[in-house]
Parts: C-alpha cells; structure tokens; sequence
C-alpha cells in the first residue's frame, strides 16, 4: 500500500477537533468499562460468599442452655427436603461479627448471643418455609426465620442492571466517537471534494481514495486513544490509591487489576481500528453515491 | 479495419434547463489517431471532452471506450478506463499542496507504481516542457503557461492511449506551443490516440490533422488539410 499522503487532510479543520474528541471519550470509555469489570468481579466474589440461603435464630437467655434447642433444630433442618446442608456459625465468628459492629472493648460473654444457624437450599428441590418455620415455632416460639433469598434475588438483579448500564453507556461513547470520526470524515469529504474529483479523473479508484482517509483515521485514532487511554489509567490508579488511603471496603484484586491494565493497553488499537473502519466505510459509501 | 478507442453515437447533452448543446453527435476515434476538436467559444468543446472523460453522463446516445459501452458498464470499470486516458484540463485542475514533482507523477502513484520511480518519471517530462527547475516548486507560484505545461506533464507520464487535452497552449508561446504540439506527436507515434479541443487557427494550420468541428450542436469530419 502507498501510504503517501495526497490528500491535505492533516490541516483539515475536522483533523483539529476529532483527535481530542477521541481522545476524551476513550478516557470515558475505558474508565466505564473498567468500572463495570469492577462491578462484575465484585458481584462474583460476593456471590461467591453468600452461600446461605436461610438463616434460623434461636434467642439464647441467661441461664438457659441454648444446646439442646440447637440440635433439635439441626436435625428438623436435615431431615427437611430441600435442605443441602445447616450448620451453626461457630461463636468465635459470632463474637468476631460483634466486635466488629460495637468495637472491640465490650465484653461479647455479657451479651447472651443467638446462635445462627446457616442453610443452604438444594436449588433443584422446593422447600415448603412455611411449613418449616411452623415447625421450628413448635420447638421454641422464640426461633427466628430469615429468608435471605427475595432480597439477595433483589440485589443481584440491581447489579446485574448497573452492570448493563454501565456496559451499555460504554458502548454509547464508543458509539458517540465513532459518529464523530464518521461527521468528520463527511465534511472531509466535502472540504476535499475538488481534489477528489481531480485524482478519479486521474484514475484513482474508490479504494485509493479510502485508503488516504483511513491511513489518516488510523494515525490520529492511535494517538489521540493512546493519550485518552493513558489518562484514563492514570485516574484509576488515583482512585485505586486513594481508596487505600481511605480504607473503603473495596476489594481490588490482583486478577482485576491485570485485566485492567489490558484494557488500558488493547483501548487505542480497538479505538483506533474502528475509527479506520469507519471512516472507510463512510468514504466507499459517499464515493458510490 | 483499426482498432476503436471510443465510439459515439448519437450522442446529446442538456444542462437542465438551458438548450440542448449537442443533437446527435456520432464519431470515431480510432487507435493512434490525432484528431482537433474545433469550433467557435461556447460551441461544447469542453462539454465533448468531458463527456469522452466520462465526467459528463450525456442526456441522449451511446458512449463505447475501449470496448466498454459506459452507460451500461459496473461503476468499478470507471477508474480503469480513466487510466487508459490522460487528460489536460482547461483550468489545469493541479492540486496546490502538492510539489510540481508530486502533481506530475500523481497519475503513476494512483497506478500503485514506487514513488522514487514516479519521481524519476516526472523530472525527466518536466526538464522536456522546459520546467526542470520548477521540480520543488508548489504550483501558486507558476505562471499560467508553466501550470499548464505541468498539466500536460501529468496527462503524457503514463504514455496513454487515448489524451484528451482542451486548449493546452491556450496560456502558452507560439514556441512552447509548437513544442508541446511535437511532444503530442510523439506520442501519437506511439499509439496514443488524441484528441486537442482548440480554435487556434494558426496551429490547425501548422498541423494538418483531422478536424472534428462542432457545428450547430452536430460534428463534422473535416478532412486533413494539406499545406
């Protein structure tokens, strides 16, 4: 391919704007989609420990032992159907839970702890809770019944959504630059036209002249996302900093990062060769018409 | 019986609503022929030439170049038949950010051919029409004979078979006019058919080649003139 350039399009008024409208919504883009990687990895790692799907309660009282009530409840619960597996939070994590909500100066072995019993369902078998809590209420009125499953459903359809949005909006600025490219390309066209005509009167073929627009196209995309790209890694390093620095509860990990990075890194080829692809085809088509 | 470069038949052509310009016009070029294309100012000269360039759809008839009927053929034979032409347009048509160099050797480089090659090419034909200095030069700063010898450069550098040049020594001396007529001649000797719109009597006279004369919208042949 002659690479050579017959076409003025460096000057081009659109040449002035495109690159740093590129460039910005790179740094838009890849900054959202590395956001929703990080929704994504989040969403898997809390699934991944929230393995209870019904939580039984059962109040202890001063003086009272708690033991009987407890195996009582464990062998209703494994002869249930449906039920996979129950087993009671041991009271070391129990008292770790505590302390973590009231601080660790208060004396847990004051407090008369429930113990907790975790569940977890057989997803392919039905369980009748209704029946089971009538029959807990039979041990003891005072156990408690949680079904976690319509609120966990709740929040992982939420996040699910967010991580659709956010997904979508990334391709909406991916969308949004190549729209530019394309306006830009058009009035490249329309700017050039005389030399256009002049070099298909010479006999330039359609592709020629494509090729002239496209090899721009693909120069100003590589360094117009390189630099978007880079910024944008330069603020996710910030934020990942600086939530260190504030101790917020996020959990960046090392596979997430590396998948960042390639984001980063794979952003201005994907960028820039879409823009080439684009501008090649808004020239063919304006050059048939 | 010799081969046709392009065939016209019956051919007319209407801008919207103005008068029709050309009432069947039907003519030959045949290979290796030297033909003037002669008639008075706003006769459709430049109309003619544009149509055989095919930068023109004619409104009526049929155009066959180089064997290719053109209104029937697909859009992507059209840049191949535009190679096998070269063309000198009246208002030079050079492209200004371009070196005279690169204006010269664009019509090899449009045919995929090594820019150093094309180069060299180009300043062999610009040291011919007497502008070898002018290599590096941009064209805003030639004078209207010197772009119009480039235009002539750039329409001969890839020795076609068919030129199609309108009035190149309009902007030119009676002796650079007589030069670029030989250096047509020339190629004429090598089988390029061509085609000079002009109504340089003068230069008709000099060189007694067939005239196609537009006459009232229709063409006559005229017969080759003997001095």
């Amino acid at each position: 391919m002659n690479n050579r350039q017959d076409l003025p399009l460096k000057n081009d008024i659109a040449a002035r704007f495109v690159p740093k409208i590129v460039a910005l919504m790179v740094y838009l883009g890849t900054l959202c989609f590395v956001f929703t990687l990080f929704m994504i990895h989040s969403t898997h790692s809390w699934e991944s420990q929230f393995s209870s799907d019904l939580s039984i309660e059962i109040p202890t009282f001063p003086g009272t032992p708690s033991g009987m009530l407890q195996s009582r409840v464990l062998q209703l619960l494994n002869n249930t159907p449906g039920v996979r597996h129950a087993v009671a939070v041991p009271q070391k994590d129990m008292a770790n839970l505590f302390h973590s909500i009231l601080g660790e100066e208060v004396n847990i072995d004051l407090l008369s702890m429930p113990v907790i019993i975790d569940v977890t369902l057989d997803g392919k078998k039905m369980i009748d809770t209704k029946s089971l809590e009538a029959h807990l209420k039979n041990i003891s009125p005072h156990i408690q019944l949680l079904d976690h499953r319509a609120w966990h459903s709740q929040v992982s359809s939420l996040i699910h959504t967010s991580v659709m949005l956010a997904l979508l909006i990334t391709f909406l600025v991916l969308f949004a630059a190549l729209a530019t490219t394309i306006f830009a390309t058009r009035t490249s066209l329309l700017i050039h036209r005389q030399i256009i005509e002049v070099l298909s009167l010479i006999g330039a073929t359609n592709t020629y002249i494509a090729n002239q627009f496209q090899t721009n196209a693909l120069k100003q995309g590589l360094i117009a996302s390189t630099l978007g790209s880079f910024l944008a890694f330069l603020t996710f390093l910030g934020i990942v900093i600086l939530l260190e620095k504030i101790g917020l509860p996020f959990n960046i990990n090392t596979s997430f990062f590396l998948e960042a990075v390639c984001i980063f890194m794979l952003a201005p080829f994907l960028t820039a060769f879409s823009m080439m692809l684009s501008v090649r085809w808004a020239v063919m088509r304006a050059l048939r018409l | 019986m010799s081969e046709m470069i392009a065939q016209l038949v019956g051919v007319g052509h209407q801008y919207e609503e103005a008068p029709e310009i050309f009432k069947g016009v039907t003519f030959n070029i045949e290979k290796g022929s030297f033909h003037f294309l002669t008639g008075p100012s706003g006769s459709g000269k430049s109309s003619l030439l544009k149509i055989l360039y095919l930068g023109l759809k004619p409104t009526w008839g049929s155009i066959h170049l180089f064997g290719e009927d053109t209104l029937k053929m697909k859009p992507s034979l059209l840049p191949l038949l535009r190679q096998k032409m070269g063309v000198v347009f009246q208002e030079f048509k050079l492209l200004d950010h371009l070196k005279v160099v690169d204006n010269v050797s664009l019509p090899l480089r449009v045919r995929g051919v090594e820019a150093k090659r094309g180069h060299k090419h180009a300043q062999e034909l610009l040291d011919w029409v007497g502008l070898g200095d002018c290599v590096e030069s941009y064209p805003q700063s030639l004078s209207g004979g010197q772009k119009q010898r480039v235009a002539i450069a750039r329409a001969v550098i890839t020795r076609p078979q068919l030129l199609l040049a309108d009035e190149p020594t309009g902007n030119v001396d009676d002796e650079m006019a007589m030069k670029l007529l030989h250096l047509f001649e020339e190629l004429n000797k090598m089988g390029t058919a061509i085609v000079i719109a002009t109504h340089n009597s003068r230069l008709l006279k000099m060189f007694p080649y067939p005239q196609l004369a537009i006459q009232e919208g229709t063409i006559r042949k005229l017969p080759t003139k003997v001095i």
